[in-house]
């Protein structure tokens, strides 16, 4: 049997790790809301943002802009890699860093090994240091709540190098938020936009929605000042802007929710093996004292004889 | 007469949601006033002053461009960053102009997204400038 005060020992540790592991759950519990709010609220802005192309579209506006159209030739890439700053949050980070690895080899084909990596978060930072792939720009800045001021600074270099033609091709890799009980890891490629989304502003979200978008619907006649083109010309790099803002944002609050989520599976198991502990911490005990008790009776019965 | 109502939406947040009597925009190729009963209008905003004013509260805030959509009766401003003008980092402004005018720009596109730096920089100064005098 094993020795008594080394399993309490243990126990005693393992009670205070279960300690640590319960307020990091709470922690990450409080964060998330904050960062789920501010999710919300960005959602607003897009929402608005494709309901303003959708009415630009319906006044007959041809689409079409620079960061819109496919290249012939993808000569460089950029493939940015939102990863937290902090560990302890389960898969989080390796789901990211597995994907965007598989995804740096398939641009690296695409463009002949001109793809550069840039890296938001420190465990993003030293996983692919790890991994022996050299990445270029690196942010260390963006916390639980990015701030858009430091994503349009980004964005603003991102569609500089596109329109002068230093880049090709911008794919993003993150964890989008799905639901409170899902996320995933993906990489969406940012620049060329493709199309702007008009489909999702024909859909109504909630009933407040619909009803707006049925009004709208009957009056879609809009004044243009100074005009429709120039206007989207403005539409284009906003949408970017707040897309990438929305990759940040969904990173940030997946990343509080997949903390949440490690740090409870650990403070239940650390339960589990206090549990576990005990029991063969009283077995050892209960078989201490019967073996002392053994020897105080073997000790009288000597005597006696 | 129905009042207007002003929404302004930032990325991050909605900075403003308020019943006002007139809103003043800047647009691109000026300022313009929007009072109850405007046509429905989709433009495009230059950086500059937007100002509400009505009878519970009026203000002046500066807006980094972006856009307004007028429908009956309701302005939505849609903006990178929205600022009440006595909260403008003067310093900041006079930083970001001072290191744009001397940065050299080859390409047209260079010197456009240059123009609207120095214009944004410009602006903003000249609003704090204005709320201090």
């Amino acid at each position: 049997m094993a020795n008594p005060r080394a399993l309490d020992k243990r126990r005693k540790s393992i009670r205070n790790i279960r300690k640590i592991t319960r307020t990091m759950e709470l922690i990450a519990t409080a964060r998330f809301k904050k960062a789920m709010e501010r999710a919300a609220s960005a959602t607003d802005y897009t929402r608005r943002i494709t309901k303003l192309v959708g009415d630009l579209t319906r006044a007959g506006l041809e689409v079409s802009h620079p960061l819109l159209e496919q290249r012939d030739a993808t000569n460089r890439a950029v493939l940015l890699v939102l990863t937290a700053n902090r560990g302890l949050c389960g898969g989080y980070n390796g789901n990211v860093l597995r994907l965007s690895v598989q995804r740096k080899k398939e641009l690296d084909e695409l463009t002949g090994g001109r793809t550069v990596i840039e890296v938001s978060g420190k465990r993003g930072i030293s996983g692919l240091k790890f991994r022996g792939i050299e990445t270029g720009e690196s942010f260390t800045q963006f916390d639980d709540q990015p701030k858009f001021e430091q994503v349009e600074a980004i964005a603003n270099r991102y569609l500089e190098d596109f329109i002068l033609g230093r880049i090709d091709r911008l794919d993003v890799a993150y964890t989008r938020f799905v639901s409170a009980s899902r996320q995933e890891a993906v990489v969406e490629t940012l620049l060329p936009l493709g199309k702007l989304d008009v489909a999702a502003a024909a859909q109504p979200t909630r009933g407040a929605t619909a009803a707006a978008q049925s009004e709208s619907a009957q009056q879609d006649i809009y004044e243009f000042v100074p005009s429709a083109a120039s206007i989207l010309e403005e539409v284009v790099p906003a949408s970017f802007k707040v897309k990438l803002f929305k990759c940040f944002l969904d990173a940030a609050v997946s990343e509080q929710i997949s903390r949440m989520v490690a740090m409870k599976s650990a403070t239940e198991n650390a339960s589990d093996m206090i549990k576990m502990l005990s029991r063969t911490y009283n077995r050892a005990r209960q078989s201490q004292i019967t073996g002392q008790i053994m020897e105080v009776i073997g000790g009288v019965e000597a005597l006696k004889s | 007469m129905a009042n207007l109502q002003v929404v302004v939406v930032t990325p991050e947040c909605t900075t403003l949601d308020q019943q006002a009597e007139s809103v003043s925009v800047p647009l691109m190729d000026g300022e313009a006033g929007i009072l109850a009963g405007h046509a429905p209008m989709i433009g495009r905003l230059a950086p500059g002053e937007l100002r509400v004013s009505g009878a519970g509260k009026s203000g002046s805030y500066y807006v980094d461009g972006g856009f307004v959509q007028v429908t009956e009766n309701v302005v939505s401003i849609l903006t990178g960053r929205c600022v009440p003008v006595n909260q403008i980092d003067r310093g900041a402004a006079q930083q970001l102009l001072d290191k744009t005018q001397i940065s050299a720009s080859d390409k047209a596109e260079l010197v456009e997204i240059k123009n609207k730096t120095i214009a944004q920089a410009r602006a903003q100064l000249r609003l704090a400038t204005g709320s201090r005098g």
